[in-house]
């Protein structure tokens, strides 16, 4: 199939090193006119690496880059720019008080002294009407939503004469619709003779609108096959290699436990104020016993405020907040982990670890006021055995629990997080654990462990909140499903079958005409 | 049990071992420079190190003042290893040291008329030094936690006004008229701390510095109040996550620096001095033993046991510095050059370590 094609970028032997660590081991990689190529892996597969190479940001070690069968050196994002390659990041790269107009021109003013605006802005207009892109181009960047500013970052690389366009996981940060939107773009462009590489760890995606798949593992290629050919089971294994299939996390439809009783957590009116953050407007939710409720939103749409607020790290300025009937609003952080709140934060860096102190020393923080015998001790014996039973029972990939934390990989690290969340809550009665995108970044087994393990607290009767921007995690995991927009809660769906369109309608903002 | 007693066994060799490379390397590469530094002065480099350690080690009234010297420069780098710890800055030992005489002093004269026998007036009087000190370290504590002001800012402040309130005390109020310059009247006798060499003059203050230091490691690492200063040093933001009031455990943290420095000037003023005066800080022409102290915990990793060696090595050197004048006719500050060496040695030397680990 593939050799039938032009070949538009053809990559040999690509190696590349950061350190000790090798990134690529010798990948060949090949797409051709009018495609749409997906690399896939997992996190630190090489993927990335690999197009940062080909559009200049990085330098390769060894091996050669052809671009329409004449082989080039590409040394600098400028090189890449004039070899015809673009590519959108996986974060927006605008600066947010140019307009998107004066972002598009960025790097391409013409003459030092005098741009000429009006000639630019017809030629930006003509060329995003030929691919039915809609922008507003007068507008500051900072005023358009995620999706609008990644076509503004799609645009510029047109503009810039690109026709090896990159995008590095373009859909984390949209709603099911835009993502809708933006494969249409991106057909049109496939259609148009472009080539689209499109970087991703989302099996589904790829098998809906991908015409080529390169998978990628420990940073080598495992193999490239055609859409026709693929399915999601050899797509997971392709990328998940010796280490056996995950396991499914199949559970039983319908709540663990019997919903009367009293919630864990009921949440009346609470509001907080803009000084932490997106402020919370009004919301108001129960969580039962036995019950995984998820949280869907964009990204900072306030989902991080809330977790905070029901930790007790920062304040509400209105309504309440129930743990078994009990208010718990003006408890302290501590006060209600020994109540059993247990928060897995969403930074597990910045808000999860100690990195200078031993494994064990972080796994009993939290709890350290109430796991010793002697009051006022801290008695290294028993934070070391608690450590060593968690390390083996999680299988946490550590040298021994004296190890400074920050020594761990990030999967292990999420591991020794969610294994202190679920010791807090086992001593604290099993009540609510709050879990903000506990498998963000993590390979396919790490996250599915983490998602056994909330199952596990489910079925032992506690009650889960699961905030991810993955709302096929939310659809998989989540007996229901609430929608978070600025703030305010839209909208409660029960499972096991969602309707993920209604869902992202609530997540953009719109209310639904007809009530769900 | 015994693969993990081993595998602890091996970590701790490892530790040791990285730690006496890191060191020797240092030492070596200081005692190079020193060396250097010294010949380019035209100095016979070995008769300058043989008089330094001949001075402060083979006298026993050097070895006396060597022990002498020891003891606020330990107390002083514990006050400032600790606040690290913790992640704050504390650069305001001299002025918690002058506290603590300050309080020292004031106890000892408001209990003269009670004739207390010494073992209770002097530990009365360390206390009012430690509660004078503890409150110079609470002022930066509570304006950090009220309105975030650094305490960098706070401790050097609060410099200024203890050196200029120990001007006023000694010109003032508590003049000794006899004496003719800045100095207070002789605290009570009987408010003097023991000597342990009562011929060369070596009072007890080094056993009380060293027996701080272990209490310090004790509660560094043994205890709850320990540990989430550790935290809290180590992470504040996780720290909070993890349910640790960190505003609680800074007010513990400066306080409790302040109150380090402090015990460390009641014992200059009630064994050395016996009178309140400006230079309690230091020895006349040397840096003072609050800038000293930040060196020596740099050195000692922030670590009670690690501060107290390199305050042992700092105080041989300090001990040793106006021999030097003597015996080869540099001036006794070349060994302060030669303390920056090496505390530059060790940076380097770690930095290197660091860059070749990655």
């Amino acid at each position: 199939m593939v050799d039938d094609i032009v070949p538009r970028v053809e990559m040999y032997g690509i190696r590349k090193s950061f350190g000790e660590v090798i990134a690529l081991d010798g990948v060949d990689f090949k797409a051709g006119k009018g495609e749409i190529h997906a690399l896939l892996g997992e996190n630190g597969a090489g993927k990335t690496t690999l197009m940062n190479i080909l559009s200049g940001l990085y330098r390769l070690d060894e091996g050669q880059i052809s671009i329409n069968r004449r082989e080039v050196s590409i040394h600098s994002p400028l090189d890449a720019i004039e070899a015809g390659i673009g590519m959108v990041h996986q974060h927006v790269e605008l600066i947010s008080n140019f307009t998107a107009l004066e972002n598009i021109l960025l790097g391409r003013e013409g003459s030092r002294w005098k741009i000429n605006l009006d000639a630019h802005r017809d030629s930006a207009e003509k060329l995003a009407a030929n691919y039915g892109l809609s922008i507003p181009l007068n507008e500051p960047v900072k005023s358009l939503s995620a999706g609008i500013q990644q076509k503004v970052e799609i645009l510029k690389a047109l503009y810039h004469g690109a026709d090896i366009l990159i995008l590095d996981e373009p859909t984390t940060m949209l709603t099911p619709q835009e993502v809708d939107g933006l494969f249409s773009t991106l057909k049109a462009l496939a259609e148009g003779g472009l080539t689209v590489i499109f970087i991703t760890h989302k099996i589904k995606e790829v098998l809906d609108n991908c015409d080529q798949i390169t998978v990628f593992r420990g940073g080598r290629k495992i193999d490239t096959t055609s859409r026709e050919a693929a399915s999601r089971k050899m797509l997971v294994q392709m990328m998940v290699g010796e280490r056996g299939t995950p396991p499914e996390n199949k559970r039983p439809a319908g709540p663990a436990a019997a919903l009367d009783g009293l919630p864990v957590l009921s949440v009346r009116g609470i509001n907080t104020s803009a000084k932490w953050g997106v402020p919370l407007q009004d919301i108001t939710f129960d969580i039962p016993r036995g019950l995984i409720v998820g949280l869907a939103g964009v990204s900072g749409n306030g989902q991080k405020e809330l977790a905070e607020a029901l930790a007790g790290l920062i304040d509400i300025d209105k309504g309440d907040i129930h743990l078994n009937g009990t208010e718990v609003s003006k408890l302290s952080v501590s006060a209600r982990i020994a109540r059993g709140i247990s928060l897995v934060p969403q930074d597990r860096i910045e808000e999860g670890i100690l990195p200078s102190l031993s494994l064990s020393e972080n796994f009993v923080l939290g709890l350290h006021p109430h796991i010793f015998k002697r009051r006022g001790f801290f008695e290294q014996d028993t934070a070391n055995e608690l450590c060593r039973n968690a390390i083996q029972e999680f299988n946490i990939l550590a040298k021994n629990e004296h190890v400074p934390s920050a020594h761990l990989s990030g999967g292990n690290i999420q591991k020794m997080i969610v294994a202190r969340s679920m010791m807090i809550s086992n001593k604290t009665g099993k009540n609510l654990m709050i879990a903000n995108n506990p498998t963000r970044g993590l390979d396919i087994m790490a996250a599915s462990f983490v998602h056994g393990r909330l199952n596990e607290l489910r079925s032992h009767g506690a009650g889960v909140l699961l905030i991810s921007e993955d709302l096929d995690e939310l659809c998989l995991m989540c007996d229901r499903i609430i929608a978070i927009h600025s703030g305010e809660l839209f909208g409660s769906f029960d499972g096991p079958d969602y309707d993920i369109y209604q869902i992202g309608f609530l997540m953009a903002g719109q209310k639904l005409e007809t009530g769900s | 049990m015994a693969s993990s007693g081993a595998a602890e066994l091996n970590e701790w060799r490892k530790t040791v071992a990285e730690f006496m490379i890191t060191y020797s390397t240092a030492a070596a590469l200081s005692l190079i420079c020193g060396a250097a530094f010294i010949a380019s002065f035209g100095g016979d480099v070995f008769v300058a190190f043989g008089t330094v350690l001949h001075t402060s080690l083979g006298t026993w009234g050097g070895f006396a003042q060597t022990l002498n010297k020891f003891c606020p420069l330990l107390l002083g780098s514990l006050a400032v290893a600790f606040g690290m710890r913790g992640g704050h800055f504390n650069i305001g030992v001299d002025g918690q040291i002058y506290a603590g005489a300050i309080g020292m002093t004031g106890t000892a004269f408001a209990l003269e008329g009670l004739n207390l026998p010494w073992p209770v007036f002097v530990p009365l009087g360390m206390l009012g030094g430690i509660m004078a000190g503890w409150f110079w370290g609470f002022i930066p504590g509570i304006l950090r936690v009220r309105y975030r002001v650094s305490e960098i800012f706070v401790t050097v402040m609060l410099n200024f006004i203890a050196l200029y309130l120990v001007d006023y005390l000694t010109n003032g109020p508590w003049n000794d008229p006899m004496a003719g310059e800045a100095i207070s009247l002789p605290i009570p006798s009987a408010s003097e701390l023991p000597q342990v060499m009562p011929k060369s003059g070596a009072h007890f203050g080094f056993i009380i510095a060293l027996a701080v230091a272990v209490g310090m490691y004790f509660l560094m690492t043994r205890t709850i109040i320990g540990y989430e200063v550790r935290a809290v040093g180590d992470n504040p933001r996780a720290a909070r996550f993890g349910g640790i009031n960190v505003n609680r455990v800074t007010l513990v943290i400066m306080p409790t620096c302040g109150a380090l420095a402090g015990l460390a000037g009641a014992i200059e003023v009630s064994g050395f001095h016996q009178s309140l005066l400006l230079g309690i800080t230091g020895s006349e022409g040397a840096p003072n033993y609050g800038a000293m102290a930040i060196l020596i915990a740099v050195i000692g990793r922030n670590n009670p046991l690690g501060v107290t060696a390199a305050a042992a090595v700092f105080a041989v050197l300090l001990a040793g510095s106006d021999s030097l004048q003597r015996s080869i006719g540099l001036p006794g500050a070349a060994v302060f050059v030669f303390q920056a060496i090496i505390v530059l040695a060790v940076l380097y030397v770690e930095a290197r370590r660091k860059i070749s680990v990655r």
